[in-house]
């Protein structure tokens, strides 16, 4: 009903405008920075590897995208730590 | 270009036109099985008879008379290397534009012909003009 | 001398041809001398849409690949005595012209004529290459959809990546209506994401439909909404400052909305 009213009156909360606009965003981000998912996929696996040296992350929960603000793409990394690792790696061994 | 090519004797039009049908028919004749459209060419040294359509964008240049079975929308040119006596038939004559040795022709603008027989274009008293193309003895129209 | 506008879009089917007929007749018809060149060798469609396909006798790649003088091959419009189209060749393809051919062919040209515009052909490949080789200037063409916008994007990345700064936009096929509903991108949506600046707006309508059919140009339709946007940008590349159109017909719920403060 709401859904109703707000088509009548023009409300574009979830019009599919909104919709277009938000999609061609994260198109676009990718686009522009030139970035394929393979190699997304691939620098998350070598940051796992990297981290892990120092502390114990969730591999699931890792994010890794592209970000644009203005003319500018930002690689933006989200990592979940678990608990941080005793000692370095380097220094145990 | 995929042709089909036949022997000769290959073209039996009773015509009425300026050229005997034996002139016409030698060995220098290809016979095109298919609709030419827009965007191929066919080129030849020679007649053409095509079995199909030339529909607009596509272009036929023979140096001998060019023949076609269906209708004719595209570009044309007869007598390509100069021969002034070939001539264009077609059972539907509305070509985008039709030469005949060095003449070029087109439909005055706005003006579009529905003709629904047969016609041939050939150059008479230096102009190309368009004539109904009648067969056989029983004249219709 | 003149100036070389390629009309390009990277998306087929968005009006780049309609368009470049409407401001070379625009252009024409407001006293500019201007010529067209269909740079869509295999595709032709410029030639139709201004009802010159019959008088055609040589084409693009006869003169390019010096068959004939470019002088030759063009033909003059039918209504406007300083509109002349270079037409495409239909039965080569993209490969008969290479940029070089075409940057010598424009500077050629420009000499004789106040704009220039070309069509280029949809894609990124050689044809496209081909089409902005000779340009000063661009004007990228799409329409409020994502694929096109998304291609418009590309396409501006590849035109300052040579050297054609500043593309500007022409966005086709606007129904305002459906901006109002939320249910299509609006101007400043579009200018947002690609952030260029906007030479004009051009309404969906009929009458371009109606007008092509008939080889005519509807930028000649003093009637039409659509011919009056046109109108406009062809004042815009004329050096005039003219503001955009209001495309807004305000319906009885604009009204409502205003009465219960919910606009």
């Amino acid at each position: 009903m709401l859904d109703f009213i707000n088509r009548i009156f023009g409300r574009e909360s979830s019009s599919s405008k909104n919709v277009a606009k938000e999609r061609l965003r994260l198109v676009l981000v990718h686009d522009r920075a030139g970035v394929s998912p393979e190699l997304l996929e691939s620098l998350k696996a070598d940051l796992i590897n990297v981290i892990s040296n120092y502390m114990e992350i969730d591999k699931d929960g890792l994010e890794v995208s592209l970000d644009s603000s203005e003319n500018q793409v930002a690689l933006v990394a989200n990592i979940p730590v678990k608990k941080m690792k005793r000692k370095f790696q380097t220094e145990s061994a | 270009m995929v042709a089909d090519w036949a022997g000769d004797n290959l073209v039996r039009l009773p015509g009425r036109g300026g050229r005997e049908p034996e002139d016409m028919a030698d060995d220098n004749t290809i016979m095109v099985q298919r609709t030419l459209r827009s965007g191929q060419s066919l080129q030849f040294e020679g007649n053409v008879v095509i079995l199909g359509d030339v529909n607009p964008g596509a272009e036929v240049v023979a140096t001998g008379n060019v023949v076609v079975m269906g209708s004719l929308r595209g570009v044309v040119h007869a007598g390509a290397e100069g021969d002034s006596s070939a001539a264009v038939y077609a059972f539907r004559l509305q070509p985008t534009q039709l030469r005949i040795a060095n003449r070029i022709t087109r439909a005055p603008d706005g003006e579009q012909s529905f003709s629904t027989t047969p016609e041939v274009a050939r150059i008479r008293d230096g102009m190309v003009v368009i004539e109904s193309f009648q067969t056989g003895p029983e004249r219709q129209g | 001398m003149g100036e070389v506008i390629v009309v390009t879009s990277g998306k087929g089917g968005v009006g780049k041809t309609t368009t470049s007929a409407n401001l070379g007749a625009g252009l024409a018809s407001a006293g500019s001398r201007v010529c067209l060149i269909d740079a869509d060798i295999g595709l032709r469609n410029l030639d139709v849409v201004m009802g010159l396909e019959n008088r055609i006798v040589y084409d693009l790649v006869d003169v390019t690949s010096g068959n004939c003088s470019f002088r030759k091959a063009l033909i003059k419009d039918k209504r406007f005595d300083n509109l002349f189209l270079m037409p495409a060749a239909q039965t080569k393809d993209k490969t008969a012209v290479n940029p070089a051919q075409m940057e010598a062919l424009c500077s050629e040209i420009k000499d004789d004529f106040d704009y220039v515009l070309i069509d280029c052909p949809a894609g990124i490949e050689q044809g496209f290459r081909n089409a902005i080789a000779g340009a000063d200037q661009a004007v990228v063409v799409t329409t409020p959809e994502v694929s096109a916008v998304r291609d418009a994007d590309r396409i501006i990345g590849l035109l300052e990546k040579e050297d054609l700064r500043e593309p500007k936009l022409i966005v086709n096929r606007m129904r305002h209506q459906m901006v109002k509903h939320g249910d299509m991108m609006s101007i400043d949506d579009i200018i947002e994401i690609l952030a260029i600046d906007l030479l004009g707006v051009v309404p969906e309508d009929e009458l371009v439909v109606v007008s092509t059919n008939r080889g005519e140009m509807v930028v000649l339709n003093n009637n039409s909404k659509s011919g009056q946007a046109y109108r406009n940008i062809v004042r815009r590349i004329r050096g005039e400052d003219v503001p955009m159109m209001n495309l807004e017909d305000s319906g009885l719920f604009d009204k409502i909305r205003r009465i219960i403060g919910l606009k």
